[in-house]
């Protein structure tokens, strides 16, 4: 690619990417932008396209309303749940496949099987080892003489079976890109480390785990990302509700009830900026601390 | 309403980038597009004949043997009118086709009728797109008479009036009613209860071990919230003023109604579906003895209880007052459609709710007849005789109400569900949730009327 930028070989260019770039200007950027300025609608007639006020009411609105400060409080009770334990049990699970035992194909399909599954399916699966009386876990537990968690019903225990669940979806991706970032690790740095007498846990914490960094933080990022996007999961594992007592309300949970049933356009646009807002500090956040970590070694 | 939620989700986002993409040109057009005329304008000048062929669409949200059924009807319709074709398209389920709904009325693209909720037409009417039925219906031509009006169960006929004039008309109905395990009745000699105190006395009764099953005598559904009208009614109170918006089962009346719930929970002779979504299921497996829910239901009950347990439906118990909820859903004529397709929808309308075909449509769908003369045929007679649970619904006409179809009341519901639910589930006194539902729902309802002006 040698060829320096011309008139003609810019036009030429965006003539190739004109297609990409009229769907993603029609069906994402101007989306984006008209959501923000929807957002800004104070006094709207939305059927006659007419708006007679802007203003930041619909944020007002937000800050004082208490379903929104409990999606809040519960997606990063879920965020916090899910992102760390997923992280370490995809790191050691990709450790694990990465030995050369009999059968370790099978057990990476095994594991990656749910990141397939459609959600409704997983979720009809999932209600059922929930299930207080009939659920595969009660059952296991009761071997341990742990007596029956009501997992659905109960509202203390809505969002960690969300998060139970969410975590075992999550694995097979992450494992994946685990594996990926593991392999493309030199192995003379292994040697050398054994060479040098170092234990397994030495090998792992001084060698491999640093120069797996990059991967870890481009995990992290899409995990955090992911899981403040959790939607599907509620939906189904509580039947189109946000769980008993709506203790399972998450943020994105919050902007559909407000679009959709209660026809509050203005108000689920502006939670949906909160939301963009947030993912996008975090996502900032976990860069410059990737970047401590990661580089400045 | 049991929903396939991917669909929906998928159906969602389509939907949100058309909104989205409709946000801008909100504003755009806030200056030179005038505004619709009001909702009063078409009650002169309908036409009454048809000059050529026409074609209406009509929205549904039925599927499999209903929309079989719904086709049937439509096709008889053209042999009978030729110059009519109905266009039937399904638009997935009641939440796909209250957001396409709103889409097309965004973009002016409505079809000429669609099946509808009443609270929708609400909206709907507010905004000037549902034509006025009223002239259509008092037309001497085309209209229906006195008598053929009345043959409209009130109830349903009520639930489609706008200040006094008629915006949708009821197409399928349905109603809660009382579910029983005959087996455990007979064994225990009890009698389907038709008093707040049998229910009681039966549901403690019924709760137990059973052949090494541990029973609840009563069950709910997991939106016992949504039949909380039908219990304030029932203790002769009153829930929300549909005219003002104003709620009112803060009240003594509405104590009661919540204290006596509460109280079957607190000597755990009453649970929710929970984990199983619909009471259906372990009512079925034969774990609860007997619960209220719609008769729209029927089928889920009759399936899950196949080969498990035997089982009858009854009218729903009384408590001070009688008093049963009907919901379901209505058909309503878009006021863009031109005058000759209002016509066309309308006599489609009159069709559809004709006495045979509302029999038909009731014994295929398990919805309820909407006219008292559908009682009387020999056809429905036959067949609750053959299917008892279906004849159940009808008997409550007499007494049937619906909710108040005012704006922000789906956002006030899940407040009043979300409050009843903690106070089942014991995390909050009655009084407290009683009083907190309240304020929220009043504080939805003022909302969304604040956000209408």
């Amino acid at each position: 690619m040698d060829e320096r930028p011309t008139v003609a070989s810019f036009f030429k260019a965006a003539f190739y990417l004109a297609p990409a770039l009229a769907v993603l200007g029609v069906f994402t950027i101007y989306p984006i932008f008209s959501s923000l300025l929807l957002s800004f609608y104070a006094d709207y007639d939305y059927f006659h396209d007419v708006v007679y006020r802007f203003g930041v009411d619909n944020y007002v609105y937000l800050l004082h309303d208490p379903s929104f400060w409990q999606a809040l409080r519960n997606t990063a009770l879920f965020v916090l749940g899910v992102v760390p334990a997923s992280l370490a049990l995809s790191l050691g699970l990709a450790l694990l496949l990465r030995q050369r035992l009999p059968g370790m194909a099978a057990f990476r399909t095994v594991y990656f099987l749910p990141v397939v599954t459609s959600v409704v399916a997983i979720s009809v699966v999932w209600r059922w080892i929930f299930h207080t009386d009939y659920g595969l876990l009660n059952y296991v537990l009761s071997w341990f003489g742990v007596s029956p968690v009501p997992w659905l019903t109960s509202p203390r225990w809505a969002i960690p079976s969300l998060i139970i669940l969410a975590i075992w979806k999550s694995l097979g991706y992450n494992i994946l890109i685990f594996l990926a970032g593991l392999s493309a690790i030199p192995e003379v740095y292994e040697q050398a480390a054994r060479v040098d007498h170092a234990t397994a846990w030495q090998r792992f914490w001084h060698v491999t785990f640093p120069l797996l960094a990059p991967t870890t933080f481009f995990v992290s990022v899409v995990s955090v990302i992911d899981a403040f996007k959790v939607f599907d999961e509620v939906y189904a594992l509580f039947g189109g509700n946000a769980g008993p007592v709506r203790s399972a309300l998450t943020l994105v949970f919050y902007i559909f009830e407000k679009f959709y049933r209660e026809q509050d356009y203005a108000v689920a646009a502006a939670a949906s900026y909160v939301l963009f807002l947030l993912t996008f500090l975090l996502t900032l956040l976990q860069l410059w601390i990737g970047r401590k970590i990661a580089y400045n070694r | 309403m049991r929903r396939a939620p991917f669909a929906r989700r998928l159906a969602a986002l389509l939907a949100a980038a058309l909104l989205a993409a409709f946000g801008l040109g909100g504003c755009q057009g806030s200056k030179g597009q005038e505004t619709s005329a009001p909702p009063e304008k078409a009650s002169s000048g309908i036409a009454t004949k048809l000059s050529g062929p026409v074609e209406i669409t009509f929205w549904h949200a039925m599927t499999g043997k209903h929309e079989e059924a719904l086709r049937t009807i439509a096709e008889n319709f053209t042999k009978e009118h030729p110059d009519i074709r109905i266009k039937l398209e399904a638009q997935g389920n009641y939440g796909d086709l209250q957001q396409k709904l709103t889409a097309a009325a965004k973009s002016h693209t409505l079809p000429v009728m669609a099946q509808v909720i009443e609270t929708w037409v609400t909206d709907f009417r507010q905004n000037g797109l549902v034509a006025d039925l009223t002239p259509y219906i008092e037309n001497p031509e085309i209209g229906w008479n006195k008598q053929e009006l009345d043959d409209i169960v009130e109830v349903f006929r009520k639930a489609n009036q706008w200040d006094g004039k008629y915006y949708s008309l009821p197409f399928s109905k349905s109603t809660q009613i009382l579910y029983y395990n005959t087996d455990y009745f007979q064994e225990l000699g009890l009698q389907p209860p038709k008093t707040w105190d049998e229910l009681k006395e039966a549901a403690k009764k019924l709760t137990g071990e059973k052949n090494g099953r541990r029973v609840i005598g009563m069950g709910f559904e997991n939106s016992v919230g949504w039949q909380f009208h039908q219990w304030v009614k029932q203790a002769g109170g009153r829930y929300v003023d549909e005219a003002t918006g104003e709620v009112l089962f803060d009240s003594p009346e509405g104590r009661e109604a919540l204290g006596f719930l509460v109280g079957l929970f607190q000597e755990e002779v009453a649970r929710l579906a929970g984990e199983d979504q619909y009471v259906s299921n372990p009512f079925g497996r034969g774990d609860v003895g007997m619960y209220i829910g719609s008769s729209a239901g029927i089928p889920f009950v009759a399936k899950a209880a196949e080969g498990n347990i035997h089982w009858a439906a009854a009218p729903v118990p009384a408590g001070e007052e009688k008093a049963v909820a009907f919901a379901g859903n209505a058909v309503a004529v878009f006021d863009s459609a031109k005058p000759e397709e209002k016509l066309a929808a309308w006599l489609f309308i009159k069709y559809l709710l004709n006495t045979d075909n509302t029999v038909f449509w009731a014994k295929s769908t398990g919805y309820l007849p909407i006219r008292y003369s559908a009682l009387e045929t020999k056809e429905w007679q036959d067949y609750v005789a053959q299917n008892p649970a279906y004849g159940v619904g009808t008997r409550q006409f007499d007494y049937g109400f619906f909710d108040p179809r005012i704006p922000g009341f789906d956002a006030a519901l899940k407040e009043i569900d979300k409050e009843i639910q903690a106070a089942l589930l014991g995390q909050k006194s009655a009084d407290a949730a009683l009083r907190d539902a309240a304020r929220a729902a009043q504080a939805a309802i003022d909302r969304a009327k604040e956000r209408a002006k």
